[in-house]
């Protein structure tokens, strides 16, 4: 929960792995590193079980470097496969039974802000579709509704994935799956729609084969969580085992889908505008949002 | 035995855009050395890969066709390459990595 976590006791340095030592002298703590950087220094994150070539994976690793403050973020998951890297990392993880992360989530962020007041302690959860959507929906819900301050991330590979193919609510109609033989009957929940109307102050979707995008979404729906509110992210993270895409064209289906259903949207309230725009400097919000940010003072 | 990812210093050198890194699902993976391809007369170096960290997925291979136009990478059999970089003999630096390449089947 700070730089000096990750840091050798006197004596101690010689008797660390290498792969250790790589990360506390050239690793992401304390410093700015973007993704163009990517392959010249230590990424947090380690060797895991995911599957070869698995979408969420490379999602999770880019998430990580998007990280605005790695040494001072924890990350919060729940069964299904993604919490098997994010709990590979060196950021500390919090897993909550399975639908529960989002009420874990709301408790820790409270208590770190009790305990650590204005410093900035992020907490990012990072859920399948089923335990966000399904499982989790009410908490998710309710984590918003009462605007906690944490970011909430869905990895949506469309499917529950780690139990072998059984539909989801953000499973397309007419999908047929392993354990859903008939093809799903309903169509795929809108979640982006749920997290305005519950009162997320930052929602976005995101496709892995934007690595850039997927970094400025990140860091965005984190600080915005910091101080102003909830933020929602949706990421497509397509399971290539459950949906037999050879994993050489993980890439290809990707850019399909996005054609498809998951084109880029961004929403932002003008508060959160006014906050990155003043507090961060950024300025792709200044021309767009001048006009209605003045017509409606304290609108957020 | 199985297939691992394996990039042409000279083809990649001449391009060297570290789009495919960008896209491997996995960390500390494929890196970059400002050293490699200096030899032959490349300035910018070249991307290589931690063959005991790849899963053999070949998504690079196809950002590496596809989106750097480049064709650097194949898939090897990891007993078929004389040598490769293996993550302990692989150095970090300021803002580049350098590997001493060792045969990556042992025995
Ligand atoms: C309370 C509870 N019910 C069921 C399970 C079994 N379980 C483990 S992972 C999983 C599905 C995960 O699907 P999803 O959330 O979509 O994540 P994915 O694996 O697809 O990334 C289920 C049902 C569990 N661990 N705990
Ligand atoms: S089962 Fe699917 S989502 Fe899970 S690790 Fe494998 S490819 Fe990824
Ligand atoms: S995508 Fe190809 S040319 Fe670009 S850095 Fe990778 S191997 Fe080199
Ligand atoms: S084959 Fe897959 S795991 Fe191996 S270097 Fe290429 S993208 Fe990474």
């Amino acid at each position: 929960m700070s730089l000096d976590y990750v840091k050798f006791s006197n004596g101690f340095e010689k008797f660390m792995p290498k792969e250790y030592r790589d990360m506390v002298e050239h690793g992401p703590f304390g410093k700015k590193v973007t993704v163009s950087q990517m392959g010249s220094f230590k990424e947090v994150l380690e060797e895991h079980p995911m599957c070869a070539g698995c979408a969420m994976t490379l999602f999770i690793r880019l998430a990580m470097i998007a990280f605005p403050n790695p040494e001072d973020t924890i990350t919060v998951g729940t069964a299904g496969c993604g919490r098997l890297a994010i709990s590979q990392a060196a950021i500390p993880f919090v897993y909550g039974n399975y639908g529960d992360q989002n009420g874990v989530a709301s408790g820790l962020s409270r208590g770190l802000r009790l305990r650590f007041g204005d410093k900035p302690k992020d907490v990012v959860v990072m859920a399948g579709d089923g335990g966000t959507a399904d499982i989790g929906l009410q908490q998710v819900l309710h984590s918003w509704f009462r605007k906690e301050r944490f970011t909430t991330i869905m990895l949506d590979n469309e499917v529950y994935g780690n139990t072998g193919g059984q539909e989801s609510g953000m499973t397309n109609r007419g999908a047929v799956l392993k354990m859903a033989p008939l093809g799903k009957k309903f169509e795929k929940m809108n979640m982006v729609e749920l997290a305005k109307v519950a009162g997320c102050a930052y929602v976005a979707t995101v496709v892995p084969n934007n690595p850039r995008r997927v970094e400025s979404v990140i860091k965005k729906a984190v600080l915005v969580a910091r101080e102003i509110g909830p933020s929602y992210i949706q990421a497509y993270t397509s399971c290539n085992i459950e949906y037999a895409i050879p994993t050489d064209k993980v890439m290809e289906d990707a850019k399909a889908v996005e054609n498809d259903r998951y084109q880029f949207q961004e929403y932002i309230t003008d508060e959160a505008k006014q906050y990155l725009t003043e507090r961060y400097g950024y300025k792709e919000f200044l021309a767009k949002s001048a006009a209605p940010a003045a017509s409606i003072p304290g609108k957020g | 035995m199985y297939l691992v990812a394996d990039i042409n210093v000279e083809i990649c050198a001449a391009k060297n855009c570290k789009l495919c890194t960008q896209y491997c699902p996995e960390a500390n993976t494929i890196l970059y050395s400002d050293e490699l391809g200096k030899d032959k007369g490349f300035k910018y170096g070249s991307a290589y890969v931690a063959v005991d960290r790849c899963k053999g997925c070949a998504q690079c291979v196809w950002v590496c066709d596809n989106m750097a136009k480049n064709h650097a990478i194949k898939m090897v059999m990891i007993d078929q390459l004389p040598q490769a970089a293996l993550t302990e003999n692989i150095t970090y630096g300021e803002k580049s990595t350098t590997a001493v390449l060792t045969s990556p089947v042992v025995g």
